[in-house]
């Protein structure tokens, strides 16, 4: 889980003397005058680098539309407005169905016009030859709080062409979210991936089953690409060459597939290969699913109902260990890019700064979804954040601070133990890892020929990518 | 003297009986929708709710509901304005496309002679080719002429499938009016466009309606466009506000979504059912000769 040589000179984490200095006269400067404003100051974190005359103009944003309502509603009326008043910029943001990112994104690269910053919730690595590589940004922001996380880094930045094509902001870790109550009735613990096999019969048995998706949708591709890591099962290797059906990380693929189409058979229903993203949502909220991997809307969602009976039960644990190891996705990467035909991109890249550098408020704001992509952003780290998610007045009292772990210990990157590469995007916005589980647990294809045919294709696209240069 | 109007009911008796399983079946999903707008999320989450009623049930049922979602709708996003935005682009796409779909429905039926059943075929093939493959290449048209996020780009880019399907419809339909009619007019002094506006226009109204109300309809549904052209909520029309704004990351702000659609669905049935019989008329025109 470390970081490569070039990594680490990319984002520039190694400190010179006269960077410490300068950081030293710099937070000396800001604790003289602002000391009793921390994370309030918003779009002022040391000494001013860019002249208000060379930010004037206007800021186009376009991100998803976040689940929490409010989050968005401070952002644009709040937050933004403070900040485009404190740099002399006129700052439109809008936001869209997350479902529609790439094809939006697809029309204004075709058009070479609309917005300056564009935020995907997946590494765009496909859109790499269109935007900015944001070293400069990534470098700056590095050296004010530390190093980014692996999972940001991991996300953005391509090893091939040493830039970093998309500025990490935040990720969302992917917790399993269970109904204690069905699951001790049940006598079923999810520690393992093999417990989750065992339990699942009960639990359907108990009209409660297991809601794991095999569909064309988000939360089954993070949660299917995860069970392959955590059964050693690897698309590519950490120089990004496709593995899957070699040695160990067949073997595991294979062990993955087996043991999903052992829960289908037994503890789901065919419901689960329709699945859109929102459909464990709503049977979670519904009552009818005993648990399932998703970042904590399920539990947000139950909260904001009123039903507490649900949202009392709702319990939030790390995914379950695999024979190899205990590891999953992101749930959602919040990668911003500036496309090269922006207009204000300067003022892109000021705005992708302050923002990073405040990020406690939009982490508070966000009920704690969004995680820094700099875990240093919020002052303290994840033992800070963890005494901000203990404050969550929900039952069971302290739920949220489950998170953190998960953040810290178990979550990757798409790609693992590789990059986030154009590769890896086809790969999953073509849902090709749910199709594959899905035709297995259908009983179209066995295992091993299923890996093969993943590999076959995972290839064809490898080789596309390398002759573009990207991989 | 009683005996009459008991006859009447017998002898409308069975088409009752036939139409209203259909009549129930076709309201259903709009009971659906007004039930659920006003429910309680604790309600609608339940599942073991009665999903057709409010939870828990009682005769006093206004005590289940509530209208805060309805107000979510009005005072948290920018539906008003997505109303307003649709009905401009409705109305003003729907003109544009009259302008030309009428005299050219007309030339195809009247003065194009052997090729014009295939030119009007042609026609209607273009009105097939999906959004999904033309919002790429239309991007850098609307971009160029300084369009994006306006409601012109939709006004400019709608007719592109709009007038297509009118003008084969109109075509259709003109070719059911007797020529007679025209050549009587020009006997009588008319030109050919007086006979047009003073003759075949008028005979045409059932027709014409009826692109009007399809028109309408193709602008109010039409997503790709919508979405892709437009960026900014306030700039936004139904199709895509709708579930851009009310469809959040994996959360469906359920009741919301349901008055964000039945409302305009009324105005849309309304208007179908008062031209009822001339939509009929027009539709069925062109099929029988």
């Amino acid at each position: 889980m470390s970081e490569t040589s070039s990594e680490l000179d990319a984002q520039g984490t190694e400190l010179s003397r006269g960077d410490v200095l300068k950081r030293a006269g710099a937070a000396a400067f800001a604790v003289s005058m602002f000391g009793a404003l921390p994370d309030k100051a918003l779009g002022f974190y040391g000494p001013l680098r860019y002249q208000h005359k060379q930010l004037a103009g206007e800021l186009k944003i376009l991100q998803w539309a976040h689940f929490v309502p409010s989050y968005d509603q401070w952002l644009d009326n709040t937050y933004v407005k403070q900040w485009g008043e404190k740099n002399d910029v006129e700052v439109k943001i809008d936001h869209i169905n997350n479902a529609l990112l790439f094809s939006t994104a697809s029309s204004e690269v075709a058009a070479q016009s609309g917005h300056d910053l564009y935020q995907f919730i997946s590494p765009p690595s496909s859109f790499q030859k269109q935007v900015l590589p944001l070293n400069d940004i990534v470098q700056e922001v590095t050296k004010k709080v530390g190093p980014m996380s692996r999972v940001g880094l991991r996300s953005t930045y391509n090893p091939r062409t040493k830039a970093f094509f998309g500025f990490p902001d935040n990720y969302a870790p992917d917790p399993v979210q269970y109904r204690r109550s069905i699951l001790a009735e049940a006598d079923v613990n999810l520690r393992t991936w093999e417990d989750v096999r065992k339990g699942a019969p009960k639990l359907k048995q108990a009209g409660h089953p297991v809601g794991l998706g095999m569909s064309n949708e988000i939360d089954s591709n993070m949660m299917l690409i995860s069970l392959l890591y955590c059964h050693g099962g690897f698309l590519q290797d950490e120089d990004n060459k496709i593995v899957l059906n070699t040695g160990s990380s067949r073997k595991g693929a294979i062990e993955a597939l087996e043991l999903m189409r052992d829960i289908y058979r037994n503890g789901m229903s065919d419901e689960i290969f329709a699945w859109t993203a929102a459909s464990n949502n709503q049977a979670f909220l519904a009552g009818r699913l005993s648990m399932t991997l998703n970042a904590i809307s399920i539990a947000r969602s139950a909260e904001s109902s009123g039903n507490t009976g649900l949202s009392d039960d709702t319990w939030l644990a790390s995914i379950p260990r695999g024979p190899v190891t205990r590891l999953g996705n992101e749930h959602v990467m919040g990668v911003y890019v500036i496309w090269r035909f922006a207009k204000n991109k300067e003022a892109a890249k000021k705005f992708l700064v302050d923002q990073q550098l405040g990020y406690r408020e939009h982490f508070t704001r966000s009920l704690y979804y969004n995680f820094p992509a700099w875990t240093g952003a919020i002052k303290g780290g994840f033992k800070a954040i963890r005494e901000m998610t203990k404050q969550d007045t929900h039952k069971p009292r302290g739920k949220y601070t489950i998170l953190t772990t998960i953040a810290e210990k178990y979550t990757t990157n798409v790609g693992h133990p590789g990059n986030s590469n154009a590769v890896i995007d086809e790969i999953f916005n073509r849902y090709l890892i749910p199709q594959m589980f899905a035709q297995v647990a259908q009983g179209k294809t066995t295992p091993a020929d299923a890996v093969r045919d993943l590999d076959r294709e995972a290839k064809t696209i490898f080789r596309k990518w390398r002759n573009a240069g990207l991989v | 003297m009683a005996a009459e109007p008991l006859r009447a009911v017998r002898r409308k008796l069975p088409t009752y009986l036939v139409v209203a399983p259909f009549a129930i079946v076709l309201a259903f999903p709009f009971y659906w929708m007004l039930v659920t707008m006003f429910k309680e999320d604790l309600d609608l989450y339940n599942a073991q709710n009665v999903p057709y009623v409010f939870n828990p049930l009682q005769w006093k049922f206004w005590e289940s509901a509530t209208t805060k979602h309805i107000e979510f709708l009005f005072e948290d996003t920018q539906y008003t304005n997505w109303l307003v935005n649709t009905a401009i682009v409705g109305v003003v796409v729907v003109a544009i496309t009259l302008v030309f779909a009428l005299p050219a429905g007309y030339a195809l039926a009247r003065l194009s002679g052997s090729w014009g059943q295939t030119a009007g075929i042609g026609i209607f093939l273009v009105y097939l080719i999906p959004p999904t493959l033309l919002f790429l290449p239309l991007s850098p048209v609307v971009a160029r002429l300084g369009l994006q996020n306006s409601l012109l780009s939709l006004i400019l880019v709608y007719p592109s499938f709009t007038i297509p399907f009118a003008t084969w419809l109109l075509m259709g339909f003109f070719k059911t009016i007797p020529q007679e009619l025209e050549d009587a007019a020009l006997v009588d002094g008319c030109s050919r466009i007086q006979a047009l506006l003073r003759i075949v226009f008028p005979v045409s109204l059932p027709g014409i309606l009826t692109v009007v109300i399809f028109a309408f309809s193709l602008c109010v549904n039409e997503f790709i466009y919508a979405f892709t052209f437009i960026s900014s909520s306030e700039n936004r029309t139904i199709s895509s506000g709708v579930p851009n704004e009310l469809i959040r990351g994996d959360v469906f702000f359920w009741q919301s979504l349901m008055a964000a659609t039945l409302i305009p669905s009324i105005v849309l049935a309304l208007l179908y059912n008062s031209f009822l019989d001339r939509f009929i008329k027009g539709f069925t025109g062109g099929a029988f000769r």
